[in-house]
């Protein structure tokens, strides 16, 4: 188990394009690190220049205090599983769990045996140990390529993209796997992947990437909570964060449908007349029949005719269309393609109350916790709303959390 | 889908036509070994009375048992090498890149397509004079300028189907480039590596013209040279039986290498390596 250290990477192709562009981050010993982003963003790159199948252009990639850059892979004491797992389809489950032990001089055969089995009781793949690789099933394969990871000790565990290529019930699963895993062995750990869900649900903290460049990096919540910019907060929450056009007019602020009081944390960085993009969670505006009045006083509530409404049992979404500026309009759809979706029309995604019976095409009453609104810079994307003193006691809640279960994971190693 | 009677009747005629063709030749070999004497003349297909009176005469004329033995020798030796730098060639070839890598590859399908007849009369100045004529060496030296290229172009595409993330997979696991090479890549490609391996057989096995002309004796003469020089029981009796019975003989060592490893050729290459 070891710390990873990261200094200003970069990885530049020989046409001079930059995939990793100045990347400095910090994994702490037993970490679970997600490195998020669309596609292209450079996370798989930055993956496999930690565990050295890429070439560093610059910087210093250090694990357990070793700078690592000229080593070659079997040096780096790292696993990793491979999206497509690469398993070694001549040999058994078994000698596929045991190979990276087989090339271990020295290891004897009966210690070999336990490793393999002590995996394959972890992984449950007991039954499966003398089978071939062509005859396993999806999930199964994957839970060989993780006891093919877990098999020795190493320094930390790489996991790229590994349940892409899984269906939807099974990843569920998978995921869950992944974290008990993790969380007992407590190893440093760092996963690629594009899937938000797999990103908040496994990853002691997050790193968004975008083009390169490293975005944020911080626990879930506080990306959630607190985003440093337009991309990050339209990155992070299914259905995405809504951003509408916000004029500053005096101490107001005019949005489409409704009219709100400017946030004090803003109130210095913006002028009077400003175009600025505000930014509310779907599941932070509510149907306002059935919000009780101490709450609604917090908020503000508007009027607005609803499109088309998605009924999913648990939860029930509404969409608004609203008329938004040229500038506005090309910035939101700028941002959708940057985040591999379209942005078709401007409209809100609201999320209500499954029980309320809103009619498609009809005006309903909705209620905006406008406390929760963020501000973005529609120039820069800077969020100009984010509280700093919240952030940082985010973080400790993390760190705190973090060292708490390593402590009690070396105890129970003793 | 239906097939309709006509159609398939077609296929089948079609089939037992092909069959036929290929096959009457070799159980004439066949039926001709076993004919004895004079009855080779006796104007139909199967011997009046089988005999195995051919076959030993082959086995009992050392012309026969050298060469065979010469023959078994030379084609395991440049089978052996062939594959093995053929093997590493092919790997350099698909994995790396390397300047003159398209040279490579072209100068080496350039020797395939040039006539073997071109070649065996220099060849055979050339061994005189530094004393590799009518020796192993000699004939198995050009053999290997021969296959290897067919080898090396087999090869590069097997190789070129392994994913390069099971190379990955084993480095990352600890392995050096060597063993990834002889632990996972190698293994992968054994379906190209029998293939690659039977084709040199084949060709070195059934080489006439290097055979006849830099060879003068039994020191290194293979089968199918000596076959030429064959002699029946008698000196006056052309020889047609007992050679026949030779390449009955001579074809029998193929038949049973094809059997053994057609199950490893067909064998799927990269099953379950990855999601499939």
């Amino acid at each position: 188990m070891a710390a990873i250290e990261m200094r200003n990477i970069v990885k530049e192709y020989g046409d001079g394009f930059k995939a990793v562009n100045d990347i400095s981050l910090n994994i702490a010993d037993g970490e679970f690190m997600i490195l998020v982003g669309p596609s292209g963003c450079g996370k798989s790159t930055l993956l496999r220049m930690i565990v050295g199948l890429e070439d560093i252009t610059s910087g210093d990639m250090v694990i357990g205090g070793d700078r690592v850059n000229e080593k070659a892979p079997r040096d780096r004491n790292l696993s990793m599983v491979f999206q497509n797992y690469a398993l070694y389809p001549h040999l058994t489950v078994f000698e596929n769990i045991a190979f990276p032990l087989r090339l271990k001089k020295g290891v004897p055969e009966d210690e070999i045996r336990r490793r393999v089995n002590e995996a394959a009781d972890m992984l449950e793949l007991h039954e499966h140990l003398q089978r071939k690789p062509a005859n396993l099933s999806g999930g199964q394969r994957q839970r060989v390529a993780m006891g093919r990871a877990i098999v020795r000790q190493v320094n930390a565990f790489l996991f790229d993209e590994p349940l892409s290529n899984l269906d939807a019930k099974l990843r569920g699963q998978m995921r869950t796997e992944i974290s008990r895993m993790q969380r007992r062995l407590g190893t440093t750990t760092v996963y690629v992947t594009h899937d938000q869900t797999e990103a908040m649900t496994l990853g002691d903290r997050v790193a968004v990437l975008r083009r390169g460049f490293l975005q944020q990096v911080a626990s879930p919540r506080e990306l959630y909570e607190q985003p440093v910019n337009m991309f990050v907060a339209g990155f992070i929450g299914s259905p995405p964060m809504n951003f509408l056009p916000a004029v500053v007019s005096g101490q107001r602020l005019k949005l489409p449908f409704l009219e709100v009081d400017l946030p004090a944390i803003a109130a210095g960085k913006v002028t009077d007349g400003q175009l600025l993009i505000a930014g509310i969670r779907p599941e932070h505006f509510e149907d306002a029949k059935v919000v009780d009045a101490s709450r609604r006083e917090k908020g503000a509530v508007f009027r607005a005719r609803v499109d088309v409404t998605e009924w999913l049992g648990d939860s029930q979404y509404a969409y608004i269309p609203f008329e938004a500026n040229e500038e506005v309009t090309k910035q939101l759809s700028d941002l959708a393609a940057e985040l591999d979706s379209e942005a078709l029309r401007t409209q809100l995604i609201i999320s209500i109350d499954a029980m309320s019976r809103l009619r498609e095409n009809h005006e309903g009453e909705f209620w905006a916790d406008t406390r929760r609104m963020h501000l973005f810079d529609p120039r820069t994307g800077n969020n100009l709303t984010r509280d700093e003193a919240a952030a940082a006691d985010l973080a400790s809640l993390e760190e705190e959390e973090l060292r708490e279960r390593m402590d009690s994971s070396d105890t129970a190693a003793r | 889908m239906k097939v309709s009677r006509r159609t398939q009747a077609f296929w089948i005629a079609g089939a037992i036509l092909i069959i036929a063709y290929a096959i009457i030749p070799v159980l004439w070999i066949i039926s001709l070994s076993f004919k004895e004497g004079d009855d080779i003349t006796n104007k139909s297909f199967l011997p009046s009375t089988w005999s195995w009176e051919n076959y030993k005469t082959v086995f009992a004329s050392d012309l026969f048992t050298t060469a065979l033995r010469n023959s078994v020798g030379m084609s395991l030796i440049a089978t052996t090498i062939s594959v093995i730098l053929a093997t590493l060639a092919a790997y350099a070839i698909s994995r790396l890149d390397f300047p003159g890598k398209r040279l490579v590859l072209g100068v080496a399908l350039a020797i395939t397509v040039f006539p073997v007849i071109a070649i065996a009369t220099p060849l055979f100045d050339l061994w005189r004079n530094i004393g590799l004529y009518d020796t192993w060496l000699g004939l198995i030296i050009p053999y290997l300028s021969y296959s290897l290229p067919l080898s090396v172009y087999v090869l590069a595409a097997f190789f070129r189907e392994i994913p390069w993330e099971m190379e990955q997979a084993a480095q990352v696991d600890g392995a050096t480039a060597w063993q990834a090479f002889r632990r996972v890549i190698v293994p992968l490609a054994t379906p190209g590596v029998f293939t690659a391996a039977i084709l040199t057989f084949f060709a070195v096995w059934n080489d006439f013209v290097f055979g006849i002309t830099l060879t003068s004796s039994e020191a290194a003469r293979p089968v199918p040279a000596a076959l030429a020089f064959f002699q029946g029981a008698s000196q006056f009796s052309q020889p047609t039986a007992p050679i026949a019975a030779a390449a009955v003989v001579v074809t029998i060592p193929v038949v049973i290498l094809v059997l053994l490893f057609q199950r490893k050729i067909v064998a799927g290459l990269t099953n379950g390596a990855v999601k499939g």
